[in-house]
Formats: C-alpha cells, structure tokens, sequence
C-alpha cells in the first residue's frame, strides 16, 4: 500500500481519535460510545486502520451475556513523515516486549 | 502472620526479621562491585540448598558460564549440578539478547513462571532490563506490570539495581518506591581493601533493623555481622524511603 494511502487512511475523520484510544484493547462499540462516533463509522475506520497494520485485532473476548467481542489495539507509537528525498511515511511499532508484558498482565487480572 | 522466604544468608535473615516477605520484590542497590550479584547467586543457591526451593536467574550481564564461574569461586561447588538438573533456570545474557529479541525470551520466561515450578527469582539487572522501554512512564508501567506478574506467580525476587548509594546525600530513583523492599550495599575503600556494609532501608509488612551492618564476601559467600554495628548515620526516622 503506497504511503499516500496511508496517509489518507490517517487523514479520515475519527482515525486518529480511534488509534488514540487503543492504547489497551478496546471494542467498536466502545469506541463508538467513548468517541461519538456513529457505529458504522466506526467498524469501517476500524476495517481501514486493520488492513493497514496500524490496528490490530487483539483477541475475541467473552461479553458478559457470553458473546465474543472482537477488541482491537493500536500496533502503532508513532508515525513519521519524511518529505526530504521522497514521501516516505515511517511507522513506528508498539514495542513487543510491552505487548508481551501487557497480556500476561491482563491475562492476571482476569484470572 | 506475614509469609517470609529466607535469604539463607548468615545475619541477613535476622536483620530482615526473618527474611524476605514472601511473593514480594525487592531491589538490591549498589555501585559496581558492591556484591549485588553474589547476594542474587546466593540467595538462588541457598533456596535449592537449604530450603528446597527452585529458582530462576536472569543475567543481562553474564552468561552461564561465567555466572557458574562466580558462584564456585565462592565455593557454591554444586550450582552446575543445579542448573544441569533444573532446580537452578538461567537465562542468561545469551539468551535474554538473542538476536536482539528479548521479546521472544520474556514469551519463555512467562511460560516458566506460569507453572509455579519456582519459587525464587533474581534479575540482574533491573537496569538492563529498563533499556527496553522508550521512557520513564513506560518504565515505571512495566515494572509495575512485571512484579505483579512474578507476585501473581509466587515467586520472591531480587532484582539488582546500578545505583550509587552515597549517605546522605542518596538520590533515590522512583524505582525505589516501585519495589516492595530496598537493600542497599556499600563498600568503602581501606588501606587493605574495603569495607563492605549492608543497609536494608525499607521492606513492606516487616519491621526490620534499618542500621548499617557491616558484612564480609569470602568462601561461603556473604555473611552479615549482625552484632557489630560500626556505625549508624541515620536513625529510622531519618530514612528517605
């Protein structure tokens, strides 16, 4: 996908308040509500922000009336811009270790 | 009645009032030299030895073989025999940097944890280990995150910390406040050598002795003079932590 792509994927209204909020695993319906932003909205950016590697989806987890919610979280820290030889967007990945750290942490307090 | 692992170290035990809280972390501070990885080498030797229980050690610092060189200088003669039979973990530098890809080791180490197969842990050290987050909010989350892992899993930790102590003008890092416990060791040069000391500043759910003990590294490993007490800079109500 080229960068420009990327950069308009980044660019649509609610991507980066979404990206913002995925610091931990959250659902559509969340972000929907936590955001204001109308659901259908919302499962699109998630399905953009996904095929781009900026989001991710993170587990299916268990509702409490039994349902599997899908939750996502941000695979970002940052993105970068260059504009010096040619456009190039630089995506800066979550670290893995604290990814690692942060599901075994979770995994605690559920259990 | 609060559950104490034992250190199995002459005189520390006793300053701690028994020991270590159990499932609690507790930073051991100190320059280069102090002793910080020989207290972690004993501490894990002393749990197979005299209390039965297993143990992990993770070194940044040092690979296996040079950690099973350290510990039989100080006469630890059976820490191979441990490690070849399971009872003693190491992941040592090799491992833990392998490929630059620590993530990958941290996934083994949590699998290991996740048995409840150990009872001990040392990493040495937590400065090393701090390298891996981009800043000292992510530090502090993740070491948060990471005791709790280990308490969740029952494990009692020491984990060794790069960290001058110099009275009284100690600056004291946020990981101080982070830990359950703090062991700070001191060595000050002599004609003949130096002389080593060993201050328990803080420990949680115990009430422990927070004078300065004077303490020896010889065969055998360190021992504390308990009774000896050369000198007090400061009083309990004076500690900064």
């Amino acid at each position: 996908m080229s960068s420009v792509d990327l950069l308009q994927t980044l660019g649509n209204k609610y991507s980066a308040e979404i990206l913002d909020a995925t610091d931990e695993p959250r659902s559509a319906q969340e972000l929907s509500d936590e955001l204001e932003i109308p659901i259908a909205t919302c499962y699109r950016r998630i399905d953009e922000l996904t095929e781009h590697d900026l989001l991710e989806l993170h587990d299916n987890i268990l509702s409490d009336d039994r349902r599997r919610i899908k939750v996502y979280r941000r695979n970002v820290d940052a993105v970068r811009v260059e504009f010096d030889e040619e456009l190039t967007v630089d995506i800066e990945q979550r670290s893995e270790v604290t990814n690692r750290l942060d599901e075994a942490w979770r995994t605690l307090s559920e259990g | 009645m609060v559950e104490l692992t034992k250190t199995g170290i002459d005189g520390l035990d006793e300053i701690l009032n028994g020991g270590i809280v159990r499932n609690s972390t507790t930073l051991v501070s100190g320059n280069p030299g102090a002793g910080k990885s020989v207290l972690g080498l004993q501490y894990i030797y002393n749990g197979v030895e005299m209390f039965d229980e297993k143990g992990i050690y993770l070194s940044f610092e040092e690979d296996e073989e040079d950690l099973r060189e350290a510990a039989e200088s100080i006469g630890f003669e059976n820490w191979q025999d441990h490690v070849d039979e399971g009872a003693i973990k190491i992941y040592d530098k090799q491992v833990l940097l392998r490929e630059n890809d620590f993530s990958a080791s941290l996934e083994l180490l949590l699998d290991d944890l996740d048995g409840e197969e150990y009872q001990r842990l040392v990493l040495d050290s937590l400065t090393m280990f701090q390298l891996f987050f981009d800043n000292e909010r992510e530090q502090r989350t993740y070491l948060l995150k990471f005791t709790d892992i280990l308490s969740e899993n029952n494990l009692t930790t020491l984990m060794t910390n790069e960290q001058g102590a110099i009275f009284p003008e100690t600056e004291i890092g946020l990981e101080n406040f982070l830990t359950d416990g703090n062991i700070f060791l001191l060595q000050t040069p002599t004609d003949s050598g130096v002389n080593r000391y060993v201050w328990v500043a803080k420990m949680r759910k115990q009430n422990i002795d927070t004078d300065i003990f004077p303490m020896e590294i010889s065969q055998g490993g360190i021992t504390v003079h308990e009774n000896a007490s050369a000198f007090s800079m400061m009083n309990e109500d004076d500690a900064p932590l």
